[in-house]
């Protein structure tokens, strides 16, 4: 008989200065072992409640708080963070800002030597976690070095380290592919076999159908549904639809293997489409390396017969006006594909070829334009209308409010962009894309770490771009999005073009 | 945005700690990409003392937003000190650096860090540490004189050797210190209103 | 070979006291220039062929223009200030290269391990350790904001120097924010801040390398004092 680990009792709160993820008087009981899953919309309040139970309310993030949450015993509002470090373990969104320490070995050992541990015990813990979790290779490697999937393992191993009886993961598959997502869930696995409760706040669904005891369901801060996990897995996609949630199975994007709408017998290794030349946009020469020579001076010139290439593609022609996913392992070339196509790699001197005409080295920048992964990067003034004035070589009031308006943000318009929240803002981005009339558009994982909802809509604004005529090339990793809107899938592997297909 | 916990003790806290390495990383990279200007022609060097109070008043500014208690200012000004020494710009403008980080942090708990125009001045007086760049230019360019003098040298030549470089010079950057950084402070300020106050996060 | 980030602080700190006096006679000249060397030698023995050998052609290239020039009689101005500019050069490369080795051979860890037994207040430790590795964090976000200011054409702000600085700085800063928040929240689940002091896994110990390096920079230091002040 198991005792309830977590309780929250009658929970109301409000964040200081903002109406998002606020809490309405929410009960819930975890039981011990209990491996939960919190799902719903953005801002439902799913990331509050996982903040109430590791003590970042009321202790980090200020806010209305009314009601008791008791965690293995204590009153979290009586106990203090570093107290709790112990007993709760939190495995955040964002792999890149989570990390205290340069390399792996010190990030694993950072928790426990916060607490003080002594050395030898430290490093025991280091050992049985990295042998528990296979990630030797992993050691002695700086952190920015490692890929999404591979940084989301030495957070889960730091976690691991303070030998906590409950985990938490706030999204943690947001910024991973399909192989590192199924390593998490393997992870996860072994916590669960650990005794461990685990509470999980996710979209993605598909990874942890299996896995989970418990599913509940949080609407504009309340809880509104709760299932067991046979229950929920049971569902059919109709369901799982009118609950606004993403699908429960996906397809394994990266296996060519199709859905059976090609002509081929199973081998798709062939460029199946080849549009034509005149009507659509061709790419000539795009090599590309990372890895340069340091003992040559200078080799910017790469040409197909060169080894170690990141990129090389001699010749592709993409169909204008359509969706086109690229897909890919991450490392395997999809990012820098897209660089390289923008023009913003200048040592890459790939040709464009469109309409008769040919851009080559900054002539590219003009022609495409690319949305990247962290909207953040691409905001820079003080209002929404300005941002998107900013892309117009001619500085036109109606033109921008017609877009702004079509994407449904006009009433921000004189907002700051960085006040608006996630979605609105890649809407911005978006706006300022079309502002700049582009006529090929890249888009870099748009849709990491949106609820169904919100991808719907850019699965949408997507193919309302191609209607519009411009090519529009979306780097992704979410099968539904590709479902949603795609017309070709492109895969890249390591750096070459692996195959095209209608889908 | 969420906003975060200001604390109502008077500790210094993790969270404040790790604000402090922020923004001291980002004053250096900022002293960096000036000091690139530097290489070019050795007179900016002297424009350090209009350029980094300028450019690094906005990052600051931000600082100052999330300077609540004492000590902030003054560890910011430890940790600049000991960067310069460990990069090989010498331990002699430790004091310098280190005395005008504590009177800013003072000036500025003087005003209940809300005071702006003692946030001014207190930035102002942070500024300070730029000089501590050409403490070892001023020290060894005397001290080359002096030993120039000493081998035979005509004063003549000495002194059109270092003519930019003595005493007085220093007086007069550390006062082009504190006056582009009060200047620097109402520019900034200006900044920071216009995109973190209306985006919220101040 | 592994030496104690101690130890090369000692090393900084011998270099950076050694260039303040100024070397009158030849032989203090020699002093100054063997203490040049040993760093120069380090970075060798740590296979860092390019800036071992960018560092040394530098030193002597401006070594040779100072004595050169310096033995002019007619002084002109550009000889003055080709003079002048080397001389600072070469008083600063000494410690330019030593810290050069220590910066690129201390692992965080080491260093933040070395502050700790020097008794430097966990507070202090924590905020180094932020400015360490946010160094990289902020080159990794430039790039990405500077991506996209190619992108939109406005890396050169439309001429006007600062609109380059607003559209540089702002994004930079709203990112740094954004990943400070994260990370602290990060940190301080996993107990940092607490009442406890922090311990560290790096071990320190001094090694013979270690005495022979201190006991060569002490020897450099001393000879140099003594030729220069009493003899």
């Amino acid at each position: 008989m198991s005792e309830n680990i977590i309780e929250i009792e009658h929970v109301s709160f409000k964040y200081k200065g903002s109406e998002e993820g606020l809490l309405k008087d929410t009960s819930l009981t975890v039981r011990k072992g209990e491996t939960l899953l919190l799902t719903g919309a953005s801002g439902s309040g799913k990331t509050t409640i996982i903040r109430l139970i590791n003590g970042l309310i009321p202790h980090y993030y200020q806010g209305d708080v009314e009601g008791k949450v008791t965690v293995a015993g204590r009153d979290i509002a009586k106990t203090e963070l570093y107290e709790l470090a112990g007993v709760v373990g939190t495995v955040f969104q964002n792999p890149r800002s989570q990390f205290f320490s340069i390399d792996t070995d010190g990030e694993i050992v950072f928790g426990p030597e916060n607490v003080g541990l002594d050395p030898r015990a430290i490093l025991e813990r280091k050992d049985l976690v990295v042998s528990e979790m296979h990630i030797e290779k992993l050691l002695g490697r700086s952190l920015f070095e490692l890929s999404g999937g591979e940084k989301q393992s030495i957070a889960c191993a730091s976690v691991s380290a303070l030998l906590p009886d409950i985990i938490l993961l706030d999204e943690p598959s947001s910024n991973l592919d399909q192989g590192a997502i199924r390593k998490l869930a393997g992870q996860i696995r072994m916590w669960k076999s650990q005794g461990k409760t685990i509470v999980i706040s996710e979209h993605r669904l598909w990874y942890l159908k299996d896995l989970v005891d418990r599913v509940i369901y949080m609407d504009s801060g309340k809880i509104a549904h709760e299932w067991s996990g046979k229950e929920f897995a049971s569902f059919d996609p109709g369901q799982i639809e009118q609950l606004k949630l993403r699908p429960l199975e996906v397809p394994d994007i990266l296996s060519p293997g199709c859905g059976g709408d090609c002509d081929c017998d199973g081998s798709c290794k062939v460029d199946l489409t080849a549009p034509d030349p005149a009507g659509g946009i061709t790419l000539k020469k795009f090599y590309f390396s990372y890895h340069r020579n340091p003992y040559l001076i200078f080799k910017k010139n790469f040409d197909e017969n060169d080894k170690n290439l990141s990129l090389c593609i001699p010749r592709l022609v993409l169909p204008k006006g359509a969706v086109i996913g690229v897909i890919g392992k991450n490392g395997t070339g999809k990012s820098t594909f897209l660089k390289c196509i923008c023009g913003l790699e200048k040592d890459c001197k790939g040709i464009i070829e469109t309409d008769g005409k040919e851009y080559k080295g900054k002539a590219r920048l003009k022609l495409s334009y690319m949305v990247m992964q962290d909207v953040n990067h691409q905001l820079f003034t003080d209002s929404v209308e300005s941002e998107v004035m900013l892309s117009m070589t001619e500085p036109d009031k109606e033109r921008c409010e017609k877009i702004l308006d079509s994407l449904g943000i006009l009433e921000f318009k004189d907002k700051h962009p960085m006040a608006l929240s996630g979605g609105q803002k890649q809407r911005v981005a978006i706006a300022s894309a079309m502002a700049a009339d582009a006529k090929l558009m890249l888009f870099d994982e748009p849709t990491s770490g949106l609820d169904f909802n919100h991808m719907e809509k850019v699965g949408h604004l997507l193919k309302t771009l191609a209607e519009s005529g411009n090519t529009v090339l979306v780097a992704t990793h979410d099968p539904e999005l590709i479902e949603l809107c795609c017309d070709y899938v492109l895969c890249i592997e390591n750096g070459k073009l692996g195959y095209m297909k209608r889908v | 945005m969420t906003e975060v916990v200001t604390n109502n003790s008077n500790k210094l806290k993790a969270k404040d700690f790790i604000t402090v390495g922020i923004f001291t990383a980002i004053i250096f990279v900022v002293e960096f990409a000036c000091g690139m200007l530097g290489y070019i022609h050795p007179f900016i060097v002297a424009s350090y003392v209009i350029m980094i109070p300028l450019v690094g008043a906005i990052p600051m500014m931000l600082f100052y937003t999330k300077v609540q208690k004492f000590g902030m200012i003054t560890i910011m000004s430890v940790l600049i000190a000991i960067i310069m020494f460990v990069t090989g710009m010498g331990f002699l403008g430790a004091p310098l650096i280190i005395a005008a980080g504590v009177i800013a942090d003072l000036i500025a708990k003087s005003g209940k860090y809300k005071s702006f125009k003692k946030t001014m001045f207190s930035y102002g007086v942070f500024c300070l540490w730029i000089c501590a760049n050409y403490f070892p230019v001023v020290i060894t360019a005397d001290a080359y004189r002096k030993s120039l003098t000493d081998g035979g040298y005509s004063a003549e030549y000495c002194n059109n050797l270092f003519l930019a470089i003595n005493y007085k010079t220093i007086g007069i950057l550390l006062v082009l210190c504190f006056v582009f950084g009060c200047l620097g402070a109402v520019i900034g300020k200006a900044v920071v209103k216009k995109h973190f106050e209306k985006a919220g996060i101040v | 070979m592994k030496l104690d980030p101690r130890t090369k602080l000692f090393m900084i700190l011998v270099v950076s006291a050694v260039v303040m006096m100024s070397a009158t006679t030849p032989f203090l000249w020699a002093v100054r220039i063997v203490m040049t060397l040993i760093p120069i030698i380090l970075l060798i023995i740590e296979k860092k062929y390019t800036s071992a050998f960018g560092f040394t052609f530098l030193y002597a290239a401006a070594l040779v223009m100072t004595f050169c020039f310096i033995n002019e009689a007619s002084a002109t101005f550009f000889k003055t200030f080709v003079t002048g500019y080397s001389g600072i050069v070469v008083q600063f490369m000494p410690c330019l290269i030593t810290a050069w080795y220590v910066v690129r051979t201390t692992k965080i860890g080491e260093f933040m391990s070395a502050m700790q037994k020097m008794h430097l207040p966990d507070g202090i430790t924590i905020s180094l350790a932020v400015v360490m590795r946010f160094f990289p964090t902020i080159r990794e976000e430039y790039s990405s904001i500077s991506d996209a200011m190619k992108m939109r054409g406005i890396s050169l702000g439309g001429g006007n120097a600062a609109k380059m600085i607003e559209y540089r700085m702002i994004p930079l800063l709203f990112s740094c924010v954004n990943i400070g928040d994260e990370l602290s929240a990060a940190a301080i689940t996993r107990g940092l801040g607490g009442n406890v002091r922090r311990t560290s896994v790096e071990t320190l110990k001094l090694h013979v390398s270690d005495w022979l390096l201190i006991t060569a920079f002490t020897a450099v230091a001393v000879i140099f004092v003594l030729f220069k002040y009493v003899l």
